[in-house]
């Protein structure tokens, strides 16, 4: 049984969670604070960790939270689940090490998917079996889409889930616009254009950190996005 | 009220004007100052006229007796001899005498001594008396008809036209002189007897020298004789003869009669030893004179036009750099408001014989006085003092010192000239530091008012903050206040524009928390009219989810705006990337869209671009008349891209066309609103025209159809 741990302070959200979670089967622990999160932490890790950011008294607890739990385990998946959803804290987040950033908008099945995704992706990170059925290679473009993984040129890419997927759905029909609507779909969140387009933007700066001439994903201008293997 | 469009700097300037007062003050001290300079002079003057009194008191034998103790004197009979600038020519013609012709006195029917029965004798003669050098000199101008000479052989002298002339010597003997000539030429001059009754001439006189001139009108004299035969009264007489051979004495025309020494004229020699006492003085910066009883002038010394009293001190400055500037350039000035002495002012008692005035009379009685007077061609103001001579505690004349005022003058002049170049000095510094000091605090001040100006834009938005001045006085006060002002109203006007972002922060969790239960619920096994209901709340939800993240969108954008990183794009090809886009999008509509062939290269982020032309168009969309045509233009001016976005549809109202750009206002009737709206899209557009540096206009088209919005985007110089 996967243990995940809640930690939100506002008492009815953090009880919906918990129950639904629960009714997926999933034992969950519920902190309503940092300090009674780390205490539980140090003595053993959960499996999977959803935290807010803000956090009763601490406005960004969630984040000081997040780099703890890095430091303690570097595979322990670990999702942002807050209502704030500005670039920056979406950016702060991800820089800290988290694996997803969802905001309190995601509806229980999505919040759902993702979970399923995420612990799929650190089973299969830790089961070193590699099953080529899921694998597309485009170039010097290889998608493990089961074990989440992206690499370029042999070198794997650090994406998180939402990165991920809207890599694979531009990914899968090269040359083909995907609109901003599709790329939602397929990383099933919720948010605004210009969230996607930061998205974009991070995807780009994290292939260009491992090969400073990529320049794969066509902006098309009003449509969306697409993907160019002769980029 | 009235408020003149005046600034500071002209309101100090005018201020300033007042100390154009200070060289009126200095003017009335100078003025003040002159008058005391006057007093001075005054004293000074009657104190020089004491001093000479006091050299000529108690000499009587300088003064005149004969005269002093007549009670007047009487023009014509008691002669004066006049000193003469120079000797006479003996020559009988009277050119000589031109520079003193206006003193020549004419003689005639009113100073007859004698007239004979059934006589038309029509005598008369001009004569004056002068003295020059130990010699006293006379002509006589006789008009008449006749001119009679002495006959060859006759002894008697008196048969024919002649000059008698009688004196009181200096040793108290009354003579008689007789001039008859044979004929033109040197005078022949006879003593005659004491006895009246006597025209026996005792034997020739050669002392009196002289010439006998024929004219046409008659005959002219002119004589001179040594100073020491003439006394103190004199007369002299013209006889007329006209009949050659009765040769009988018709008229007597003379100054008085000289049968004897009673009726004698007194005769006036301005005395030499007064003159050589006051030459002795050495004091040449005024005019002495010295007067008898009468008035008459004994001796005079000194010149007016030599000096203006003892106050003239010529000042030999060194030639400076300043004083070059002064004579040059503001003497000009200043002389035309003061006046120079002037060197050439008529003097017209120059040679005067007889003084008058105020100041005479007075000291004639006794006593010290002064005048001021004007000269006659109101040039120069001649300052005179007069005090008594005293002998034996009678008043026998009197010393007159005159003296112009140029002097003072000359010296009130300098003062004033430096007074003016002090005040000049003074008041240029003055009014220039005044200048200068409106000048910055206007500037100072417009400069406050270009900072509040600026601070907040025409929407009334803060732009920047006022930089608070670090200068401690009012102005910079006004300026932290203002500073101050400007930054409340900023924080005020940054929490208003975050509440929206705040809220939608807020209500998350709320709604966060509606949702999750909701769909708890929806996953319960609930009857399908209790799940209907729950539905309705699910939509309600998530069009208010919805809501909040289309409030967030703003905020985020303006965030991520602010570090946006700006490259090089295609303006052209992302618009148009953009209306393809649409027509796929919106398939049921139509656009129509032009563009010019260059690629129109701007710097920014063309993902703003492109939401901005989605606002644009979903604005448009919503508002076009169904089946109508969305218009969509791309043009170049100069270095600016003008993109206009037109639909047909419902106008704008009045007044609306800026703040439709604001966050939160929407201008659409509640009909309308079948989505959830904010008015944010086009605050959207605004921030990403503001961004990229350009400008947002919305308008009605010209016929009224609808509306056109104009995007100005600045390009890159090409």
């Amino acid at each position: 049984m996967k243990r995940i741990a809640i930690v939100e302070d506002e008492a009815a959200i953090r009880e919906n969670y918990k129950d639904v979670l629960q009714n997926q089967g999933y034992s969950v622990q519920a902190y309503a604070n940092r300090q009674q999160a780390m205490q539980a932490f140090t003595t053993r890790l959960p499996d999977l960790a959803i935290i807010d950011i803000g956090l009763e008294d601490e406005i960004d607890g969630g984040f000081t939270l997040c780099q703890a739990l890095r430091a303690m385990s570097n595979t322990l998946p670990i999702i942002f689940l807050t209502a704030r959803d500005s670039d920056f804290d979406t950016v702060c987040g991800l820089r800290l090490g988290a694996d997803d950033y969802l905001s309190k908008d995601v509806s229980f099945p999505h919040l759902l998917a993702r979970l399923a995704a995420l612990f799929r992706r650190s089973e299969l990170a830790a089961n070193a079996e590699q099953s080529h059925e899921q694998l597309m290679e485009r170039g010097p473009l290889s998608i493990d889409a089961n074990r989440m993984q992206v690499s370029w040129n042999q070198h794997a890419i650090e994406l998180t889930v939402t990165e991920f997927w809207m890599v694979h759905a531009m990914a899968k029909h090269p040359g083909h616009v995907r609109s901003r609507g599709d790329l939602m779909q397929e990383a099933k969140i919720y948010v605004d254009d210009s969230t996607i387009t930061s998205h974009i933007k991070r995807i780009r700066k994290k292939f260009i950190a491992v090969d400073a001439n990529f320049d794969c994903i066509d902006t098309v201008y009003g449509m969306g996005y697409r993907w160019d293997s002769h980029g | 009220m009235y408020h003149p469009p005046i600034g500071l700097r002209t309101k100090t300037l005018v201020l300033s004007l007042f100390l154009l007062g200070l060289p009126w003050l200095g003017y009335k001290y100078v003025w003040e100052m002159e008058k005391y300079l006057r007093y001075g002079q005054e004293q000074t003057l009657e104190g020089t006229t004491q001093a000479v009194a006091t050299a000529l008191h108690e000499r009587p034998k300088l003064f005149d007796k004969q005269a002093s103790f007549l009670k007047q004197v009487e023009k014509g009979r008691d002669l004066y001899a006049y000193p003469l600038n120079g000797p006479i020519q003996l020559d009988g013609k009277l050119s000589d005498w031109d520079e003193y012709s206006h003193k020549a006195m004419d003689y005639g029917s009113d100073n007859r001594l004698f007239l004979a029965e059934n006589s038309d004798s029509k005598l008369h003669f001009r004569h004056m008396v002068g003295k020059y050098g130990g010699y006293l000199y006379g002509f006589f101008e006789v008009s008449d008809a006749q001119l009679v000479y002495r006959g060859r052989n006759s002894l008697a002298v008196d048969r024919n036209d002649m000059l008698a002339i009688a004196t009181l010597a200096p040793d108290g003997l009354f003579r008689r002189y007789v001039i008859a000539n044979l004929q033109d030429g040197w005078l022949s001059a006879f003593e005659l007897p004491e006895d009246p009754s006597l025209d026996t001439p005792v034997r020739p006189e050669n002392r009196i020298q002289g010439q006998w001139r024929k004219t046409e009108t008659g005959y002219n004299i002119e004589l001179r004789m040594p100073l020491e035969m003439v006394g103190s009264k004199l007369g002299f007489a013209i006889h007329d003869v006209n009949d050659a051979r009765s040769r009988k004495v018709e008229a007597i025309v003379g100054t008085s009669a000289t049968d004897s020494a009673d009726n004698l004229g007194t005769v006036l020699v301005p005395s030499p030893e007064i003159e050589s006492i006051i030459k002795g003085m050495g004091h040449n910066s005024s005019r002495i004179w010295v007067v008898d009883i009468h008035g008459r002038v004994l001796a005079k010394s000194g010149n007016l036009h030599d000096g203006g009293g003892v106050w003239a001190e010529a000042e030999n400055e060194p030639q400076t750099f300043w004083t070059e500037f002064q004579q040059k350039y503001l003497n000009p000035i200043y002389y035309k408001i003061l006046t120079r002495p002037p060197d050439d002012f008529v003097d017209t008692l120059k040679d005067s014989t007889e003084l008058q005035g105020s100041h005479i009379q007075q000291a004639l009685a006794g006593e010290l006085a002064s005048t001021w007077r004007l000269t006659q061609d109101k040039k120069a103001v001649v300052l005179a003092a007069a005090s008594p001579i005293w002998i034996d505690d009678t008043v026998m004349g009197a010393v007159i010192a005159e003296e112009t005022t140029h002097g003072i003058r000359t010296l009130r002049n300098r003062a004033l000239e430096k007074l003016f170049n002090v005040i000049l000095i003074v008041m240029s510094i003055g009014t220039l530091s005044l200048f200068f000091f409106a000048s910055s605090i206007s500037s100072r001040v417009r400069k406050l008012r270009d900072q509040a100006e600026q601070s907040i834009d025409s929407q009334g938005r803060i732009r920047n903050a006022i930089v608070p001045s670090p200068v401690r006085d009012e102005i910079g006060d006004l300026s932290r206040s203002f500073a101050n002002v400007v930054g409340r109203l900023s924080q005020y006007t940054h929490y208003l524009e975050n509440m929206s972002s705040r809220l939608s922060h807020e209500l998350r969790t709320p709604v966060a928390v509606v949702r999750s239960s909701l769909e708890h619920l929806s996953l319960q096994p609930i009857d399908t009219e209790a799940m209907k209901y729950v539905d309705r709340a699910q939509e309600g939800v998530k069009r208010l989810s919805l809501i909040l993240s289309n409030m967030s969108e703003a905020t985020r954008l303006e965030e991520s705006l602010s570090n946006a990183e700006a490259d090089q794009f295609p303006l052209s090809k992302v618009i148009s990337g953009c209306i393809a886009g649409y027509q796929m999008t919106y398939p049921r509509e139509q656009f129509a869209f032009t563009a010019p062939s260059e690629p129109m290269m701007m710097l920014g982020v063309p993902e703003y671009i492109a939401q901005l032309m989605d606002k644009l168009i979903s604005n448009a969309i919503e508002f076009h008349t169904p089946g109508s045509i969305v218009q969509v233009k791309l043009l170049q001016q100069a270095k600016h891209a003008i993109l206009t976005v037109e639909n047909l549809g419902p106008l704008l109202p009045e007044n609306m066309a800026e703040e439709i750009f604001e966050s939160m206002v929407s201008v659409r009737s509640q009909a309308a609103q079948q989505k959830p709206h904010l008015g944010l899209g086009l605050y959207i557009v605004r921030l990403i025209a503001a961004f990229h540096g350009g400008s947002i206009r919305a308008a009605n088209l010209a016929d009224g159809t609808g509306v056109v919005f104009t995007v100005t985007l600045p390009l890159q110089g090409s």
